[in-house]
């Protein structure tokens, strides 16, 4: 579904992502791990198009997608949540959802329609999946910070896509929000045979919820494979400096 | 309550609000007439500001600029040509749009500030052209006796003129508010990259915006001409945009009726402090100060907030 | 048009008088551009402080009977009385406001504006005034054959002086290192310790300054009067974006672009020589949306 060849992408002399390789079979979760400044985060922002990479291509469907605006990424079935929860704060839970939902129904142009009654099955069907349905009225600054990134997946299911791409969905949570956004998203990849592709500090998580996994280092492809086999491979533990403390997980 | 039975509600409201204002002129003397007027006018001023700065988030910093265009063109196709004069009123918005689009494909893509500075600059070349051009717009002498259509030339025909069209372009305003292109552009305004990710052409929408709060302020200008019979430069210069502002400031610019209630109360404190001094910036300085410190989100914005907070949210 | 009949004699004297008014904008929009880079503060109060200081100028000049002594005497106090006044501002009420997004300072400051215009009203009246300058300023000498007013002149060389003292200021002081690294990253100046807030201050009244400076220097060239600050802050924003925000080398370029373009089409199209820095700026803008020298942000 997703496949990323030789992508390089440098700022001002430092090679941010150096000659990256990346493949999502369709249905599959794929991690992506690695020390900090390895290049996920651009990675994952070449993908989405916040960033145009220098060199290399990113297939999605068969199709070069390197280079498109964010909107258009999204357009063709990509979306992604943020790393710090990034929703609209002035607006209503249900809202915040909305609003993807109509932009994915191409319904943004629309100006003469009353918009609180537009795609409420959809939004609502969404929010009830996710666990806020009962919050849908609440605006969206005076949520938990536990709700916001929930809130932040709920958006990203707005715009029914089909490849979803999270940066550290549960980073800054407590121990017990981590375990129950890892339990959603599990229930969510399987009930909607979604296609993740995300990356993670948690090893735990990744291990247990991962398909594959890949390991960047200093902008480069390690490995990409099965969980065991990245678990046993050598480089990997050189790749993190005591690795033998996150592995062991 | 059913969403149906708001929606008729709604309406019933807004056209029994504006037969009320048009029996007004059955009863108020001429000066109050035209006074309010004045702050109708002034008040889709500001709404029209506040569709792209209170929900896009954009800052417009020289909304003023379109409200001179529409009033320009409206009494150069009036004086200078044999045109009939609804073309002109139907041209002059248009051109206030076509100088928004023009404008907008300049800056949008600009983050706010620059966009915002940018925008003064090429409002003020708009302003600098008009005050100088004393063969075509009369300079900074502006064009008086405007001869608007006998229909809409008395003060009681020109105040039901601008309580029509005022009473129009609000109810247009508050559809586009309440749309799905409403809803994205207050997204935008709190989140333009997550706009993005969501898939919405974020750059469109703000032009888009841009646009149809231009053609609003080109009305206002025309129903200035109506009013007042005359234009002159400073109608788009940089102060008027900034006092409009405030206006929004005023009355709540998260809110929709905001801009009017602020027209409203700035255009009956400048009638009232003018009579008893001449320093009336002064006043409205101060005024502005105590706002900014005290009430940030407007009156609307206090109401409506002192309502969530009783209801618990 | 009569573009015709230029000679290149009255080309030159354009060009000089253009140069003379490009060090008024260069010192006016160099204080309005630290400001906005550092504290990131549009402040549109900026040309009312000009007005001030013009006016104040005009007082103290007067008041020692416009001598040669009481010029100078002006061009120190004139921009000092600015100062004082920007302090009290800053401390007073504007360093409530640092965390607040630009659209409300903006608003704040054009809340000065207004309220200056009308003490400048009250103060000394809506009648113009004029300011001869001092005997040994007026008057001009001969430049290869080109008269070439003394006082322009005397602008010509105080320019650069402000232009080394800020450059000094900014790059080998400590004030002015700490300043420039604010600018780029507010907390992480927090955060080593500094008070901000203090560095603000200073900045802010610097700023100030260099607008009541404008203002002195401005006096004796030009009618003051009221609606002399609207002209000039829209002037200066309008450089200090073609420049590059916050950079001070970038105010000088455009303050010399704006001055020139403006000397130029007076001699061009004097009905429409308004227009011409305008148009300047807009085909800068178009090809450098952020300006032509690199921005602090």
């Amino acid at each position: 579904m997703l496949r990323v060849n030789e992508l390089v992408k440098t700022f001002g002399g430092f090679k941010a992502v150096d000659g990256a390789h990346l493949h999502v079979a369709p249905g599959e979760v794929v991690a992506v791990i690695g020390p900090n400044g390895a290049g996920k985060t651009t990675l994952f922002h070449l993908i989405t198009g916040q960033l145009v990479p220098d060199r290399g291509e990113i297939l999605f469907k068969g199709k070069n997608i390197a280079g498109l605006p964010p909107h258009k990424v999204c357009r063709r079935g990509i979306a992604r949540s943020y790393q710090v929860v990034n929703v609209f704060d002035r607006l209503t839970v249900l809202e915040n959802v909305q609003i993807a939902v109509l932009a994915r129904q191409s319904k943004t142009w629309n100006l003469f329609q009353t918009a609180s009654r537009m795609c409420l099955e959809d939004t609502i069907r969404i929010l009830q999946n996710v666990g806020l349905a009962d919050k849908a009225d609440r605006i969206c600054a005076n949520l938990s910070h536990g709700d916001r990134k929930v809130l932040e997946i709920a958006i990203t299911l707005g715009s029914k896509p089909e490849l979803i791409i999270m940066d550290e969905p549960t980073a800054g949570m407590s121990p017990e929000e981590t375990a129950a956004t890892l339990k959603l998203m599990q229930r969510l990849c399987r009930q909607m045979g979604l296609t993740l592709l995300f990356c993670e500090h948690d090893m735990e998580m990744v291990f247990s919820i991962a398909d594959r996994i890949m390991v960047m280092q200093q902008g480069r492809t390690i490995i990409q494979d099965i969980p065991e086999r990245v678990r046993a491979d050598k480089r990997v533990r050189e790749a993190y400096l005591g690795g033998a403390d996150t592995c062991s997980a | 309550m059913k969403p149906e039975n708001t929606g008729i509600k709604k309406t019933a409201a807004a056209l029994g609000t504006v037969a009320g204002f048009m029996l007004l002129a059955l009863i108020l003397p001429r000066y109050y007439l035209y006074l309010l007027a004045l702050i109708l006018t002034t008040g889709l001023l500001a709404t029209s500001l506040n569709l792209v700065l209170g929900f896009g988030g954009m800052y417009q910093f020289h909304h003023a600029v379109f409200y001179g265009t529409g009033a320009y063109c409206l009494a150069l196709i009036l004086t200078k040509t044999g045109l009939p004069a609804w073309l002109g009123y139907l041209a002059a918005p248009l051109a206030a749009a076509l100088l928004g689009l023009i404008m907008g494909l300049l800056t949008v893509r600009l983050s706010a500030l620059y966009f915002g500075m940018l925008q003064i600059s090429l409002g003020s070349l708009v302003w600098a052209i008009v005050y100088r051009w004393y063969s075509f717009t009369g300079g900074d002498d502006g064009i008086h006796g405007i001869p608007v259509p006998d229909l809409i030339g008395t003060s009681r025909g020109a105040y039901l003129f601008v309580v029509l069209v005022t009473g129009a372009c609000l109810a247009v305003m508050y559809r586009i508010v309440t749309s799905p292109f409403g809803m994205v552009f207050t997204g935008i305004r709190d989140n333009p990259e997550r706009c993005r990710a969501v898939g919405i052409n974020v750059t469109g929408h703000q032009l888009a915006g841009q646009v149809m709060a231009a053609f609003f302020a080109g009305v206002a200008g025309t129903l200035f001409v109506t009013v007042e019979g005359s234009v002159f430069p400073d109608m788009m210069f940089w102060t008027l945009s900034l006092e409009i502002l405030i206006m929004c400031l005023l009355g709540g610019w998260f809110t929709f009726f905001g801009p009017l209630l602020g027209a409203a109360i700035i255009v009956v404190l400048r009638t009232v402090v003018g009579s008893y001094t001449e320093y009336w910036t002064l006043v409205l300085g101060v005024v502005l100060i105590l706002l900014i410190f005290f009430l940030p989100e407007g009156v609307l914005g206090m109401i409506r907030r002192g309502g969530d907070n009783a209801a618990g949210k | 048009m009569h573009s015709g009949g230029i000679t290149f004699a009255a080309l030159m004297q354009q060009v000089l008088v253009g140069l003379s008014r490009t060090t008024i904008l260069f010192i006016v929009s160099s204080g309005l551009s630290l400001v906005l880079g550092v504290l990131r503060i549009p402040n549109v109060a900026h040309g009312s402080l000009y007005m001030i200081g013009a006016f104040v100028t005009f007082s103290v000049a007067n008041f020692y009977g416009q001598t040669g002594f009481g010029f100078i005497a002006a061009l120190v106090l004139a921009p000092l009385v600015v100062a004082a006044v920007s302090l009290v501002l800053e401390r007073g009420l504007l360093c409530r406001l640092y965390d607040r997004e630009h659209l409300m300072l903006l608003l704040f400051t054009f809340a000065f504006t207004l309220i200056f215009a009308d003490l400048v009203k009250m103060i000394w009246g809506s009648d113009y005034r004029s300011l001869n300058a001092p005997a040994w300023l007026q008057g001009s000498f001969d430049l290869a054959g080109l008269p070439f007013p003394r006082y322009s002149l005397f602008l010509l060389i105080m320019g650069p002086l402000v232009a080394l003292g800020l450059w000094l200021l900014t790059n080998k002081t400590r004030i002015g290192k700490i300043a420039r690294a604010a600018a780029v990253d507010r907390e992480m100046v927090d955060a080593i310790g500094i008070d901000v807030s203090r560095v603000f201050a200073a900045v802010f009244v610097i700023g100030c300054y260099l607008a009541g400076l404008g203002g002195a220097l401005v006096a004796p060239t030009q009618n003051i009067t009221q609606g002399m600050d609207h002209t000039i802050i829209i002037e200066a924003f309008l450089i200090v974006i073609i420049g590059g925000l916050g950079n001070i080398w970038g105010a000088l370029l455009g303050a010399a672009i704006f001055g020139l373009t403006d000397a130029i089409g007076i001699l061009v199209w004097p009905q429409f020589a308004i227009v011409f820095p305008y148009m300047a700026v807009v085909i800068v803008l178009l090809i450098r949306p952020r300006g032509l020298l690199k921005a602090i942000w």
